[in-house]
């Protein structure tokens, strides 16, 4: 079998599956993560606070929704070629609401060597449905040299 | 390290951010190296299977024990982002995470090992460094979680802007 780094070219994209996010999901991630955070769960709270000049007007959801989402699209994606998911750096650059739905991509930019093993860096986004970017980010992968065979 | 403690365990299961609220540490008072009490915590089999569910994952790595067996891991995982709910499974309720408000600007974890059921996790965290940036307050936060092994399970620095 061919090893399955060799296949991998910079530019090629990856796309994962979307995710409606809803009221009844974000309160599900609340119970699985613990996080109850009134940011996500309190509508009226949400209503009148302000987050500097930055006011929401209603709940939004976790980040870190977003963030499993992505590692999902990544395990999905590399654990088949032999691939370990590494490292994934995300910067949340607007806030997910109620019946928005999600939809995370990555793109390869470089493959690289080093002393003992070797390594895919991507290139992460997540859009919404109208397809404003939501989250912006990096990810690192790893596919061990013993893999070869 | 902090001992398991029943109580903070039962705490950090706690639904209600606004309880204690008062007692948490402001963006003030958040002390730069100082390290956060933790509780460690033994991940089951049902807690990781609620998380991936929620998350939209049903890789049969975290539901199919013949399955993931059979494998390259050996036996049934979780998924990397399982800190997600280790963060606050492993706080007590007062930790300063739960601040009502707080907003999660960013993060970047290195998965080094996959977690298991059945392993006992325990965490080490801090606020690493704190600044203000366009009159909002800004804490840096790192955080390493060791399974029973001492074996780093994964490590992250985390952006958050304090409610106050």
């Amino acid at each position: 079998m061919k090893d399955p780094y060799e296949n991998i070219e910079v530019g090629d994209v990856i796309n994962g599956s979307d995710m409606k996010v809803d009221q009844e999901k974000i309160a599900e991630f609340a119970e699985v993560t613990l996080d109850y955070n009134p940011l996500h769960l309190d509508e009226k709270f949400m209503k009148k606070a302000s987050f500097g000049k930055t006011q929401y007007g209603g709940i939004i959801g976790h980040g870190l929704l977003n963030y499993g989402v992505i590692t999902r699209m990544m395990t999905d994606w590399l654990w088949p070629r032999g691939g370990i998911h590494r490292r994934l750096q995300t910067k949340h650059v607007k806030p997910v609401f109620p019946g928005d739905t999600i939809l995370p991509n990555a793109t390869v930019l470089n493959k690289s060597i080093s002393k003992n093993t070797r390594w895919v860096v991507f290139k992460i986004e997540l859009k919404k449905q109208d397809g404003e970017v939501v989250v912006e980010g990096e990810s690192l992968a790893e596919f061990p040299a013993e893999q070869i065979k | 390290m902090t001992e398991p403690n029943e109580e903070l365990k039962i705490k950090s299961q706690q639904k209600d951010f606004w309880e204690i609220w008062e007692n948490r540490k402001t963006w003030d008072e958040i002390q730069p190296g100082e390290l956060r009490p933790t509780v460690p915590v033994t991940l089951t089999k049902e807690a990781i299977q609620r998380y991936a569910t929620a998350i939209g994952d049903l890789n049969p790595l975290y539901f199919d024990e013949e399955y993931a067996k059979k494998s390259q891991f050996g036996g049934l995982i979780s998924p990397p982002s399982i800190h997600s709910y280790l963060m606050f499974a492993c706080t007590p309720i007062e930790d300063w995470m739960r601040e009502p408000g707080t907003i999660n600007a960013g993060q970047s974890w290195y998965f080094n090992l996959p977690a298991r059921p059945g392993d006992t996790i325990r965490l080490v965290c801090k606020a690493l460094d704190r600044y203000i940036k366009k009159d909002r307050l800004f804490i840096i936060h790192e955080n390493v979680f060791y399974n029973q092994n001492d074996e780093v399970v994964c490590s992250g620095i985390g952006w958050t802007i304090r409610p106050r």
